[in-house]
């Protein structure tokens, strides 16, 4: 094999990897939209479907789901440097009588905790969404920004086992490595932009604290 | 735990968890705050099922998880609890996974509850279950790899142990267990097993040169073989019978290798209370170990151990004592010999200080208090103990009471602690970095 062809065929495996890899975690076919609401930025993502296969499987066996949020602002496309972060964290259930979905904002002291129940599957992953919010003072005033969400499942595999009373389980952390680092449904990418703020489209009703 | 750090720095994240037993990988907090918010722990329980059958019908449960899971009827569907049940059982019977689900009942406030299971019959584990560095000991641990066939088990371990007695002691072990589930007298589990342990002893020069003044015989490596037979009398009192055929080889050249055949047995109870705001648990243990020549050994001697261990929680906060008492007639070797200043009797003394070739009397009492933080909890110690050898023996030791005060941090199984000792004249702190110890 020649250097030439041993150079493109490097260059394939790797085109095809990171064609793999986006198609596995990024949110095919949905388009972000950001507004300003009041003092805070917010997000919309009309046909994300974040509530599927083993989740949702969970929940309609009356099993709790953990889901952690995330909106990064950064400056330029691919930056890895974000500045400004929100995360949040959703604990979701299914009421199996009502068969309708309940959701509590965990906030880190109880106060800070928002629930609402009774959410058809739709509104309910339509409020974790608009729930996830950035103060406005920390987005950039005079440059263009690009906003990213990432979206994903607590996997509780992921603590049982390793650590317990008999020690540390060395066979369950190589299955552990050994494995995907995440079910390619259990983690959600979007990101969009450029966006300026004095660009941004505003809501006249003030949405409750982010 | 910053979010970027979880996902982005996975190996730090590893290291991280491993040192702190926090979450591994998963954010636990959350997890926990998910299942008690959950919406259906407004439903009572109607029925609970094990594998798809009622637990009344079920013969192969054992009856402390039947009578556990019975008593979940008629209560409010707490998911934490059912989770926290889940991995207990799984734990307890070897189950891959065990996980709830529900159902719903007969009438809109009931839910029912099976419990799914993934059975592996046979299991493979390697795993660390204990570690410590102790900065004047220096490093203690262990390595096992087990096999699980349905109640038996076999597991292999690589040891170095410079905590446990006056002489560190490095190898093997091998150990055999067969549990079986007997009639339902009592708690009706019994066990039997069988442990071969080789090591090869390393001595503190202390050690070497008061063993020499006091005439006591050191060795270069040791073997031994424990048969042990274990039953439940009643529910809190466990028996274990059995006998010990410990092989020594001389650390002098020309001499005679030793035996320490033994007969042993271990008695141990415990009891829990359960208050609506406190709740306490007594747990006590005696053990004894007879050597005679009548087994062929070389000692004869009669080991009494006795330990009590009283624990109190109420809400954030635990207070805790632990008090043990040791006796020894007759001429045991070193590795029956009692040690002061390891890493949970007399924390921040050195060993050799005390008494570099252990005593035949001990007496030691720790009170510790604790405040739960989060997921860990911040305590504080204090100990107090005294060895000493019956006869006053030709190196005049005699039994003196000596005290140390501490600090540590302990979340689940790993513990870091500081330690000083009281009234030595110096300010120098231990430090003890460990899981399980």
């Amino acid at each position: 094999m020649t250097r030439r062809n041993l150079t493109l065929t490097l260059l394939a495996a790797f085109s095809a990897a990171v064609t793999t890899c986006a198609w596995a975690i990024s949110v095919a076919g949905t388009q972000m939209t950001v507004r300003l609401d009041g003092d805070y930025l917010r997000i919309a993502l009309p046909h994300l479907d974040f509530l599927q296969g083993k989740a949702l499987s969970r929940l309609k066996d009356g099993a709790s789901v953990a889901f952690i949020g995330q909106v990064t602002i950064t400056t330029s496309q691919n930056s890895l440097t974000p500045v400004a972060r929100s995360v949040a964290r959703f604990a979701l259930s299914y009421d199996i009588w009502e068969e309708r979905f309940s959701i509590t904002k965990i906030g880190q002291n109880f106060d800070a905790r928002r629930s609402v129940s009774h959410l058809s599957e739709q509104s309910a992953q339509s409020w974790c969404i608009d729930n996830l919010t950035l103060g406005r003072s920390q987005l950039p005033a005079d440059k263009e920004f690009w906003v990213q969400l990432d979206l994903r499942t607590e996997d509780p595999r992921d603590q049982t086992g390793v650590v317990g009373d008999p020690g540390i389980s060395i066979t369950r952390l190589i299955e552990i490595f050994s494995r995907p680092a995440r079910d390619e449904k259990s983690r959600w990418i979007s990101s969009s932009g450029p966006f300026r703020l004095a660009d941004l489209k505003r809501l006249d009703v003030r949405g409750p604290r982010g | 735990m910053p979010f970027l750090l979880r996902v982005g720095l996975p190996g730090l994240s590893v290291a991280l968890t491993l040192f702190f037993g926090a979450p591994l990988f998963a954010d636990q907090e959350l997890l926990r705050a998910a299942a008690e918010n959950n919406v259906n722990q407004r439903y009572r329980i109607e029925s609970v099922s094990f594998a798809g059958i009622d637990i009344e019908e079920d013969s192969t449960l054992p009856s402390n998880i039947r009578n556990r899971l019975n008593g979940l009827v008629g209560q409010n569907c707490d998911v934490a609890a059912l989770e926290s049940l889940s991995g207990e059982i799984r734990h307890e019977l070897h189950y891959r996974t065990v996980s709830q689900h529900l159902s719903k009942g007969s009438a809109p406030d009931l839910v029912r509850v099976n419990f799914e299971v993934e059975r592996r019959d046979l299991a493979f584990d390697v795993s660390l279950p204990k570690f410590l560095y102790h900065s004047q000991q220096g490093p203690t641990g262990e390595v096992d790899a087990s096999a699980r066939f349905k109640n038996n088990s076999l597991a292999f371990g690589l040891v170095s142990n410079g905590d446990d007695l006056v002489e560190r002691f490095s190898g093997i072990t091998a150990r055999f267990e067969s549990a079986a589930f007997g009639p339902e007298i009592g708690a009706g589990q019994t066990r039997l097993g069988i442990t071969f342990e080789d090591y090869h002893e390393k001595w503190n020069s202390q050690t070497v040169t008061q063993a020499a003044d006091a005439g006591l015989e050191l060795y270069r490596s040791r073997w031994n073989v424990a048969p042990e037979f274990t039953f439940a009398v009643a529910r809190p009192v466990t028996v274990s019978f059995g006998a010990s055929f410990e092989h020594m080889e001389s650390e002098t050249p020309g001499i005679a290798d030793r035996y320490a055949n033994a007969a042993t047995l271990d008695i141990r109870a415990g009891r829990k209370i359960e208050g609506n705001r406190i709740q306490q648990q007594l747990d006590w243990k005696y053990s004894l170990r007879v050597a005679t020549h009548m087994l062929g050994s070389s000692y004869a001697y009669a080991r009494h151990l006795i330990t009590a261990k009283y624990e109190a929680r109420s809400g954030r906060h635990t207070i805790s004592s632990e008090f043990i008492a040791g006796s020894i007639a007759g001429n045991a070797p070193s590795f029956d010999r009692f040690v002061l200043g390891s890493s949970s009797t007399l924390r921040g003394w050195d060993r050799y200080d005390i008494d570099p070739v252990g005593g035949s009397r001990v007496v030691h009492n720790e009170i510790a208090y604790s405040y739960r933080v989060r997921e860990g909890s911040v305590e504080g110690f204090y100990d107090a103990g005294a060895l000493w050898h019956s006869d006053g023996g030709n190196l005049d030791r005699t039994a003196k009471l000596r005290h140390s005060l501490g600090i540590g941090y302990k979340q689940g199984i790993f513990v870091l602690t500081m330690a000083f000792p009281v009234g030595d004249g110096r300010i120098e702190p231990v430090f003890m970095a460990g899981m399980n110890y």
